[in-house]
């Protein structure tokens, strides 16, 4: 540095030392303020206890998991008209639904009139079909999921329990999530405006019950269990079988898996 | 002096933007807020009590119903549950009482549904052709006098 552009000592010196010190102090201070309103939050957060719920119901204790059994699914529409029944569901969206596929050498086809609640007539399809099926499809309940990732105000969220759902109070319904979820499980209720989805029909499951579509399944296609019952037939199947699961390229780990799962089920 | 004026003015500023970002917040964000994570934990318990389960399966049925839950229990449709074919519980009972008549579907559509042959089904399903299968015209109650539908024989 040479001697012309340092400042002249005794004059901008003491201004300089008190900016930073002003500075300094202004920082220490912010920062402690940040320091004690979070840890004051945090230590009101803590208070309650880690359940959210009454009733003898411990969301600690369970981790749910679903299974599709594609092989046995005989395309009845059951389970969708359950659905509409137990939950309410708005003429015209789905929480779940089924899809029929129709392969053959030239390509495939794909239809699920009316999501499959009235069952599915003849397909007519043109194909040369060599194997055709139904594909029950609903929320995965992912553990990783774009779906809350992409929620500006937190009103989607998966619970301990390992439930994704959706806070109707706090939705704005922007739709981000609608178009966030890789498996088309999510709408705008078009009465209320907020994202509607597929709750494992949480109102009985917290009560010990099935949830509805499963509770009406006629074959046994679909299966409900809890990852922390170390007995659960759904968790044995998980385990030991050779379950798949939708689109694993995009990392979202469902917790909906599929046994016998075709290669052309996206 | 003169110094310390810059400073205590700031610091006002500070004081006032920190105080109304408190107060916003607290204002803003719902109580239950992050308990759990960013989310309204409260939300957790009104999902769970949104409404009563309106399904109550086929034992809830057998208490009234003990004739053709035993009909049902011991043929080849006992593992389906009676609200597939009739409506959920809730529509006929509530609260231990009797609100509505259950309604019963005697349309050929209600067995076609599951046994009409289509694409898709699984080979072993029993399934027919409905126009080789029904030498009368399709219509409602075509298949009752030959299947029992609580316990059909094929």
């Amino acid at each position: 540095m040479s001697e012309e552009t340092r400042p002249a000592e005794g004059e901008t010196a003491p201004c300089d030392a008190g900016r930073r010190d002003f500075l300094e102090q202004g920082i220490r201070l912010a920062g402690g303020a940040v320091v004690f309103l979070t840890s004051a939050r945090a230590a009101a957060s803590s208070a309650p206890s880690e359940n959210p719920l009454s009733g003898g119901y411990d969301w600690n204790e369970h981790r749910y998991a679903y299974v599709i059994d594609t092989e046995k699914c005989i395309g009845c529409g059951s389970c969708v008209r359950a659905c509409r029944a137990e939950n309410d569901v708005p003429a015209g969206f789905y929480r779940t639904w089924i899809e029929r596929y129709v392969v053959g050498p030239e390509g495939s086809f794909v239809d699920s009139p009316s999501g499959g609640i009235d069952g599915f007539p003849p397909a007519q399809t043109g194909i040369a079909a060599t194997k055709s099926f139904f594909v029950p499809k609903m929320c995965m309940h992912c553990k990783s999921t774009p779906c809350v990732q992409v929620c500006p105000v937190g009103a989607s969220y998966r619970t301990r329990d390992g439930v994704v759902m959706v806070d109707d109070k706090s939705c704005i319904g922007c739709g981000y999530c609608v178009q966030a979820c890789p498996y088309g499980s999510r709408f705008l209720n078009p009465t209320t405006h907020t994202a509607e989805k597929c709750t494992w029909c949480y109102h009985r499951i917290t009560k010990g019950l099935r949830p509805a579509c499963v509770e009406v399944c006629p074959t046994g296609t679909r299966m409900f269990g809890d990852m922390k019952k170390e007995d659960d037939p759904v968790r044995k199947i998980i385990e030991r079988e050779r379950v798949g699961i939708l689109q694993p390229h995009l990392l979202t780990e469902p917790q909906c898996f599929y046994l016998h799962l075709d290669k052309e089920v996206r | 002096m003169e110094h310390a004026r810059h400073v205590f003015r700031v610091l006002l500023v500070l004081v006032v933007a920190v105080a109304a970002f408190v107060l916003g917040r607290a204002l803003l964000v719902p109580k239950s807020y992050g308990l759990y994570g960013a989310y309204r934990a409260d939300n957790v318990g009104e999902q769970a009590r949104v409404r009563e389960p309106r399904h109550a399966g086929p034992e809830s049925c057998a208490g009234c119903h003990a004739k053709q839950a035993q009909a049902r229990a011991a043929g080849s449709h006992k593992a389906v549950s009676c609200e597939i074919c009739h409506a959920p519980l809730s529509v006929h009972v509530q609260g231990g009482a009797v609100k509505a008549k259950m309604p019963v579907d005697r349309s050929y559509q209600l067995c076609a549904r599951c046994h009409r042959k289509i694409a898709g089904r699984p080979e072993k399903f029993p399934q027919v052709v409905l126009d080789q299968h029904v030498p009368a015209a399709l219509e409602e109650g075509v298949c009752l006098p030959c299947h029992d539908p609580h316990s059909p024989k094929p």
